[in-house]
């Protein structure tokens, strides 16, 4: 039994979970902010924009992948600052901002699917896929695998997984159920497993050692 | 409990969402299940390593970009008329208002042909109010003369509800097509899922008496038809229904 004690915790338990990282802490009251964006105040919007980029262009980059991230992410802070007057409130700003971003990569990755299909001679002009690097770390391992994911599962892991989103918050921006949140999480997990082959542990293994 | 049950709890375990019980349960199979354990170790591994992706940062021209666009825009608002902008401002809550208008309409509609039965019913003589009524001699509801304001707003609605169909119909045409060329991907149970669905939506918008009720069967088979085009995922588009 002294064996199987010290095999379970690997597995960490529920209390001791590590907590997960949140929002970025407001630089200023949502409010106050969104009144100084609708004025047209350019350092309010300047301030917006560094309180989100990270993110919007890190989950664009990561369902749209590396080439088109940035267009990708450059739509969606021209709809945010075009559209901040018809922001209602219903939902965090945040949450907001995250959905325009999910939607906005969605559709791009639809728009560029039939592109690619109606035309193949634009096959010479596609983007690159996302940038896997040369070494076999886990990290640039999970990003390749994370390329090759269905759309829906990526934006769930992405937002849930990489930028630590609550099931309730994923649920908003993805408008759906949590408990359909909780179950594509469940399969995207089983998916991105099957794509990284049985050892997805042990390059972790090596690098905490 | 069987070692299927635990694998769909172990997200929720490793993520620290289990009651305690539940929680109990899974540790306790995790220390005799060599299988288990290791789709658990996989797994946290797995999510420690998504958390753990270094943030991308953005390049410093994506604010530039953003700036641009906006100006971009700012110029093309300026040479807009003043009613297309107005348009452009109203558009996010027209549909609140249209419906609104269509209810107005109808309710009005409601009350004049309720007027009209009861005045026909009654064989006395048409109220002033009812200077747009059809004759004693004219059938009961028969469709009032196009000059007469309450027969505009009937004609209108029948024009409007049949010019709505059209539109649900092209855009579920449209979805339908965009879901052909995404199902090539699908996998078997997905493509059955997907066309029993379809066809469920289809024989409940068959069914529907025209009006609001259908439009309403429309609006499910389109969500769901977005769903599994945009989204790429049967399951989640079914998620809503």
């Amino acid at each position: 039994m002294s064996d199987l004690a010290e095999t379970v915790p690997v597995v960490p338990s529920p209390i001791l979970a590590e907590p997960r990282p949140r929002h970025p802490a407001a630089l200023a009251d949502d409010a106050q902010l969104i009144a100084a964006c609708r004025r047209g105040e350019a350092r309010a919007m300047e301030m917006l924009y560094h309180q989100y980029k990270r993110r919007v262009f890190g989950m664009a980059h990561r369902i749209v992948g590396a080439s088109d991230a940035e267009e990708v992410a450059q739509e969606v802070f021209v709809r945010v600052f075009r559209a901040l007057g018809n922001f209602r409130g219903d939902s965090a700003l945040s949450t907001w901002i995250y959905r325009l971003t999910v939607n906005a990569s969605l559709s791009h990755l639809a728009k560029r699917g039939r592109r690619q299909e109606v035309s193949d001679e634009g096959l010479a002009e596609l983007p690159a896929p996302p940038a896997v690097e040369r070494d076999s770390g886990l990290a640039a391992r999970i990003e390749s695998a994370l390329g090759q994911l269905p759309a829906g599962y990526r934006a769930i892991l992405v937002l849930h997984d990489v930028e630590g989103l609550s099931h309730e918050e994923c649920a908003a921006i993805l408008e759906c159920r949590v408990g359909t949140c909780k179950s594509q999480l469940h399969k995207a997990r089983a998916r991105m497993r099957e794509i990284l082959g049985p050892s997805v542990d042990r390059p972790v293994a090596k690098e905490r050692a | 409990m069987s070692c299927t049950r635990i694998r769909t709890l172990l997200t929720g375990y490793l993520d620290g969402e289990l009651e305690a019980d539940d929680g109990s349960v899974v540790r306790g199979h995790l220390r005799e299940c060599a299988a288990c354990r290791q789709a658990a170790t996989d797994e946290s591994a797995l999510r420690d390593g998504l958390r753990q992706l270094p943030p991308v940062d953005p390049p410093p021209s994506l604010w530039a970009g953003v700036q641009a666009q906006l100006a971009a825009a700012e110029v093309a608002d300026a040479k807009r008329p003043a009613w297309r902008r107005a348009l452009a401002r109203w558009a996010p809550v027209a549909p609140r208002f249209a419906t609104g208008g269509l209810v107005a309409a109808a309710a009005v509609a409601v009350v004049w042909w309720r007027t009209q039965r009861t005045v026909d019913d009654a064989q006395v003589p048409a109220p002033e109010v009812a200077i747009t009524a059809p004759s004693p001699e004219v059938e009961p509801k028969v469709v009032p003369p196009p000059s007469s304001p309450a027969g505009d707003v009937t004609a209108e609605l029948a024009g409007e509800a049949a010019r709505t169909t059209d539109t649900y119909a092209d855009a579920a045409e449209e979805l339908l097509a965009l879901a052909t060329e995404a199902r090539v991907q699908w996998t078997t149970e997905q493509k059955d899922a997907f066309d029993a669905r379809v066809a469920e939506l289809r024989g409940l918008i068959d069914r529907a008496p025209e009006g609001r009720s259908r439009q309403r069967a429309w609006g499910k088979l389109i969500k769901y038809l977005q769903g599994a085009v945009v989204r790429d995922d049967i399951a989640l588009a079914g998620g809503g229904l």
